[in-house]
């Protein structure tokens, strides 16, 4: 794709988020699919697929600094500076979801440390600060292998705390306690390597760009590892659906049950985990930049309606007094609105790493 | 420093409605929003049907997981037992709605009190518009606005931030009853102190079996149920085969 039109799309999808925000903040988020039952809804479910993404990531660029395995070095840079643009996509959406965005500022005016929340904060705060400055020493030519360390941590920190973060609820057994501590950063690893081998595989193959044998082998030790890890996934996700949604008699599980049979479950189960994992399974197609290619976008696209399954199971079925003159299981179709905050996400995360790629020579190899 | 509790009597409970309607006045609630509501059930077939009601509120739970998860401390525990919320630093996370087991937390999506913002009359030189008449009365967002309640909280909420019953602690430190006992006409919600062995509350529930919603989930909700309405009977029966 030419390059104006591409920067051109992604300027359409800023603009587009520009004028949510806009609305959002003067008519209010009543223009999201909002009833008082779905009160976490696509923006929260994009911000949470960006930020596993973006901790996968995280789990990538410390394959050559903490596990010292070199050859990794050559997409170290790539893959940090990916981070940090997945996980400023992630900020958009967040920011687009929370009510008074301002008084953020009382996380650390009015710190309350038994909510997992207030962790994936602070996290988040020391993990970006954390991304910038590796990704400078990097720019500068320098690993450090304390800053990678702590990277890693926290992105562990990250992706197990939002684990944490849902599995509290006791309200809603159906987000599967403390299951997504463990769920949320295999498959976060799962879709940081499928974003770093399209954020590597796609530029290159559009620009012409001569892909060196190191390299070429590089990218297909990652697909295998995220085939492996895809299929890893299935597994937990199958036992998931058996444990929560087939044999479990209690009521909350219903909403659960409802979500099996939906959109969003089946395009996470068969685009983002089952086919995936059979098209890294088969060395010919592993081998071919299409089949990654391919293979990768089916992950993201499958962990991104992920994500909006597994929020949608806890809120669909509404609790308490909430549940008076409802029905059972509230539906939900997203707003416009809503897609284009999605969408300013995934502009943004995009337009940063475009320039990127551009001006800041990703792919050098540190000293 | 007491610890305060409500005890509702399913007996006395007529479902009037009183309690949902004063609390609405007293704490200037918006549209579609509930501090104190109820949950109905039906039971049976036709014609052996049964309905039940459940006046509902914030249960101010002991292990109020609603405070547990606050990233920010806004909803917090008064020493009197009361889960109170600050929205100045409340960031509309929502996340005590996710834990709130019962679904009495509800999110301001948009500026509350709409319709009397309107400033388009319904008849020309006929009617006044709901925002002259909040100008005319001298209200504060609605004609009916209570100042008592800007006196622990905001007296409306803004967008943005989440908003629930309090158990009227602007009236509690006043001596007063919360509006919703008070307004009740048969009696049917008793407050007190549940570490006065000498209260009303502590009597009633030593005296009859109380039941608290959803007790399973462990967290000590400081509103009890006591004893069931039915005019019905039947006549003696050891059934049949």
């Amino acid at each position: 794709m030419k390059s104006p039109l591409w920067l051109g799309l992604l300027c359409i999808g800023i603009v587009l988020g520009l004028y949510a925000t806009f609305k959002v903040y003067t008519v209010g988020f009543v223009l999201y699919a909002k009833t008082d039952v779905l009160v976490w809804t696509l923006p929260l479910s994009t911000y949470i697929f960006f930020s596993l993404t973006s901790a996968g990531l995280a789990f990538v660029s410390s394959i050559p600094v903490v596990f010292g395995i070199k050859r990794y070095e050559a997409i170290e840079k790539r893959t940090l500076y990916l981070e940090i643009a997945v996980l400023i996509g992630s900020f958009v959406c967040l920011l687009l979801h929370l009510g008074s965005p301002l008084a953020v500022i009382y996380i650390f005016l009015s710190p309350n440390p038994t909510s997992p929340l207030w962790w994936l904060a602070v996290l988040y705060h020391v993990y970006f600060v954390l991304l910038l400055s590796a990704f400078w020493g990097i720019h500068k030519g320098k690993v450090s292998k304390p800053l990678g360390v702590l990277v890693f941590l926290i992105a562990i920190g990250t992706s197990t705390t939002l684990g944490w973060l849902l599995g509290m609820t006791d309200a809603r057994p159906t987000l599967n306690a403390s299951f997504f501590s463990i769920y949320f950063p295999l498959t976060g690893f799962t879709s940081g390597l499928a974003a770093l081998l399209l954020a590597s595989m796609v530029p290159a193959h559009f620009s012409g760009r001569e892909v060196t044998v190191d390299r070429s082998g590089l990218y297909n030790e990652l697909a295998r590892i995220m085939g492996i890890m895809a299929g890893m996934v299935l597994i937990i996700f199958l036992w998931r659906t058996i444990s929560g949604g087939i044999s479990s008699t209690a009521v909350e599980y219903r909403a659960f049950k409802h979500m099996i049979g939906s959109i969003p479950y089946n395009i996470e189960l068969w685009l983002g985990l089952a086919i995936p994992t059979v098209l890294m399974l088969v060395p010919s197609i592993r081998a071919t930049v299409w089949g990654k290619i391919t293979a990768s976008a089916l992950v993201l696209v499958g962990m991104f309606f992920g994500r909006l399954e597994f929020v949608l199971s806890g809120v669909v079925r509404p609790l308490g007094q909430m549940a008076e003159g409802r029905p059972e299981i509230v539906s939900y179709v997203p707003t416009i609105y809503e897609i284009f905050v999605a969408l300013f996400g995934l502009s943004a995360m995009l337009m940063l790493y475009t320039l990127g790629e551009k001006n800041l020579r990703l792919d050098a190899v540190p000293e | 420093m007491p610890r305060y509790a409500m005890v509702i009597d399913l007996q006395r409970c007529v479902g009037c409605g009183t309690c949902s309607i004063s609390c609405r006045n007293e704490n200037n609630v918006s549209e579609g929003f509930y501090w104190s509501h109820k949950i109905t059930e039906t039971s049976g077939t036709f014609p052996d049907v049964r309905f039940h009601y459940i006046p509902t509120l914030c249960n101010h739970c002991t292990n109020a997981p609603c405070v547990r998860g606050c990233p920010t401390l806004a909803m917090h525990k008064l020493e009197n037992g009361i889960t109170m919320h600050n929205p100045k630093k409340c960031i509309g996370c929502r996340y005590c709605m996710i834990n709130c087991p019962y679904g009495v937390i509800y999110f301001n999506w948009k500026k509350p009190h709409e319709f009397w913002r309107e400033k388009q009359v319904l008849l020309k030189d006929g009617t006044s518009s709901p925002a002259a008449e909040v100008r005319d009365v001298g209200g504060k967002g609605v004609p009916y606005f209570n100042p008592d309640r800007d006196e622990t909280l905001l007296g409306i909420r803004p967008k943005g931030v989440v908003e629930k019953c309090t158990f009227c602690d602007h009236r509690i430190i006043k001596g007063e009853l919360p509006r919703c006992v008070e307004a009740c006409p048969a009696d049917a919600r008793i407050f007190g102190d549940l570490d006065d062995p000498k209260s009303q509350i502590n009597h009633l529930l030593g005296k009859f079996r109380p039941f608290r919603l959803k007790e399973a989930v462990g967290t000590e909700p400081a509103v009890f149920y006591i004893r069931d309405f039915s005019a019905a009977g039947y006549l003696r029966t050891k059934g049949g085969i």
